[in-house]
């Protein structure tokens, strides 16, 4: 028993270790790729200091924050996915399927519409607007999909949450309508998922949310594998179901309002993520959430680079790569669960 | 001890137990007999906190079981429901492991103790050739084994199951059921399980209590519970009682419907 144990402990490190790789692969790929083009020495020389003005410039001002926050989105909305599934045990449970980044939008577009002089939205405000959004989404679809007696429903919750979205959906085109021709180009960009807080003060304002956050839900990691054995055998094994479900949803709505607030409603990355990491790694929290935080950052790094080089000089948002590719992916899951 | 006062339990308004008074003696096995739908899982998931009853209180040792902190309680009662699932890819060794929560703090690292107790139940349970198979690719029989052994591997006083041996072929019931007894007379476990098989439940059990529409209609030993006016009320069934020669106890042969039952068949068909 000890060496199996062994052996998959080895198995799942590689995995953990292959990812991490394969962002590095990406990280300097995309260092190299963008509007302005630097090789592969020169990017090297100036992240040791031995650039130009101008190459520092590009690198440390302008890509080098834009790579860390679509990691740090990709790791977060990933993990509140991950979250979301763990709790309401159905796959297609994500903070974007589930209308509450649609909750943190609306937020973010009805504070647009009331305080609309400039577009400087203080920074480190942002996440704890989109948060309060998010949150009554997240109540609402939750709370429309909870059972006293069975507990989360998994069906009901994501036919709600499509619903909350679609109509959140609507509610901000239309608050949208009533901005300015600049805000509202703004928010249709927000809409597709653009990373447009690309500074560091937008990475400052994300990192302890994602830090704090994601030790409390790895701490919380066996409970989370305790309830994804349903209400009835998690409340036999001496978990408090519906306190744990709500701290941890609490946690997973925390997450996705971080992300989103400077990413916009980037979709899907928080369904194949942890789907993905999944597969390949297993139902077990311990391993499962630090490989969807991987496989997140992976993803919308991936994604992101795409975006900037693939119709180059004009780019194509984050947002909608991954639509792309996560829209089949959602249907061959849809697919799958019928069985 | 665990016993129950004027239970009432419903789902929302339909209430399904009525002013249910019960009594589970320790140290014995307890079978719950009834017809589909009559209330036994409803009744066995009351008792074991999963639900609220409406009004009405759950006695474990005295203390009401609904006010008890839900991990002491997980120390002293293990429920197996009906139907449980398991997340896909999980093994059956994971899910062994998971009876070792109550027992765990935090981030919950297996001590020496949680691993014996673990290989002991997986070993128990006739699942050892399986133990690193995932769970959902398991025959159901096999299926039932590994979630059993998740209930021992809790290590509890007190242990209940809702229908153990459905799924499982008669050679794998008997294990089930030998393996129920063994507990019982080694470690002098308390045992409530909901079973179907009347014979099974006569055979194994000391105690039975026969439902009918959330209420009880016969509680006592097999002999007193076994008798064709009480199954017949019961189950809607005639049946002759003869003894097992080989151990005396109570078989119920059924013949026929009761007149009602074929009323309303007559009606159907
Ligand atoms: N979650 C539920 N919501 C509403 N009614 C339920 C629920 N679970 C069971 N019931 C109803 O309660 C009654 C008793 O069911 P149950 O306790 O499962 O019976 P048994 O286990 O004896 O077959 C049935 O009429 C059933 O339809
Ligand atoms: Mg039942």
């Amino acid at each position: 028993m000890n060496g199996v144990e062994r052996r998959k402990n080895v198995r799942r490190f590689s995995i953990l270790a292959t990812f991490s790789v394969l962002i590095l692969i990406v990280f300097v790929i995309s260092m190299n790729t963008g509007f302005s083009r630097l090789s592969p020495l020169e990017v090297f020389q100036t992240l040791f200091g031995m650039g130009t003005e101008k190459q520092e410039l590009i690198l440390f001002e302008f890509r080098l924050p834009r790579i860390v926050i679509s990691m740090l989105v990709g790791a977060g909305l990933a993990v509140s996915g991950c979250i979301m599934q763990g709790i309401s045990r159905n796959a297609l449970a994500d903070p974007s399927i589930l209308g509450i980044s649609h909750g943190a939008g609306v937020m973010v577009v009805l504070y647009l519409s009331f305080f609309p002089t400039h577009l400087d939205v203080p920074v480190l405000f942002l996440p704890i607007l989109a948060f309060f959004g998010s949150s009554l989404a997240a109540a609402l679809v939750f709370g429309l999909s909870y059972e006293k007696h069975e507990g989360l429903l998994p069906t009901r919750l994501v036919l709600t949450g499509v619903a909350v979205a679609a109509g959140l959906s609507a509610l901000m085109t239309v608050l949208s309508l009533r901005l300015s021709r600049e805000l509202y180009q703004f928010v249709a960009a927000w809409l597709t998922g653009s990373i447009w807080g690309a500074t560091w003060d937008y990475v400052l304002a994300l990192l302890p949310w994602i830090v704090v956050l994601f030790a409390f839900v790895y701490y919380k990691a066996l409970v989370l594998d305790v309830l994804s054995f349903g209400k009835n055998v998690a409340t036999g094994l001496g978990a408090s179901v519906s306190k744990e479900q709500v701290k941890l949803l609490a946690a997973a709505v925390g997450l996705a309002s971080a992300c989103v607030s400077v990413s916009g409603g980037i979709g899907f990355v928080g369904l194949i993520g942890p789907h993905l990491a999944r597969r390949i790694i297993g139902p077990n929290h311990k391993y499962l959430l630090p490989a969807s935080a991987l496989a997140g950052a992976l993803l919308l790094l991936t994604a992101d680079t795409i975006g900037r080089t693939i119709l180059q000089p004009s780019e194509i948002h984050a947002g909608i790569v991954v639509a792309i590719i996560g829209a089949p992916y959602f249907l061959y899951l849809l697919a799958r669960s019928n069985h | 001890m665990i016993v129950t006062e004027n239970l009432d339990i419903a789902y929302d308004q339909m209430v399904i137990v009525k002013q249910l008074n019960i009594e589970i003696p320790s140290h014995k096995i307890t079978a719950l007999v009834g017809a589909n739908g009559s209330g036994k899982s409803t009744i066995l998931k009351t008792m074991a906190r999963l639900l609220k009853p409406k009004s009405g209180h759950v006695l474990l040792d005295g203390k009401a079981i609904h006010q008890l902190r839900t991990k002491e309680v997980a120390k002293q009662l293990a429920i197996l429901p009906q139907n449980p699932t398991a997340p896909e890819g999980m093994t059956v060794t994971d899910l062994v492991t998971y009876g070792r929560f109550p027992h765990q703090r935090g981030f919950g690292s297996l001590t020496k103790q949680d691993k014996e107790v673990i290989e002991w139940a997986i070993e128990a349970t006739g699942m050892k050739e399986f133990a690193h198979r995932p769970v959902d690719q398991l025959s159901g029989g096999q299926r039932q084994r590994a979630w059993i052994a998740m209930a021992l591997a809790q290590e509890t006083p007190i242990l209940f199951l809702d229908e153990p041996t459905t799924f499982l072929d008669m050679a794998h019931q008997l294990e089930v059921l030998n393996l129920l007894e063994e507990l019982h007379e080694k470690e002098r476990r308390t045992i409530v399980m909901v079973v179907h098989d009347l014979n099974h439940a006569s055979r194994y059990a000391h105690h039975m209590i026969a439902i009918k529409k959330g209420t009880v209609v016969k509680a006592g030993t097999p002999m007193e519970v076994m008798q064709p006016h009480i199954i017949e009320e019961v189950f809607g069934i005639q049946c002759d009682i003869i003894r097992d020669p080989r151990t005396g106890l109570p078989l119920c042969l059924p013949y026929a419907l009761s007149r009602s039952k074929k009323e309303q068949v007559h009606h159907i068909g």
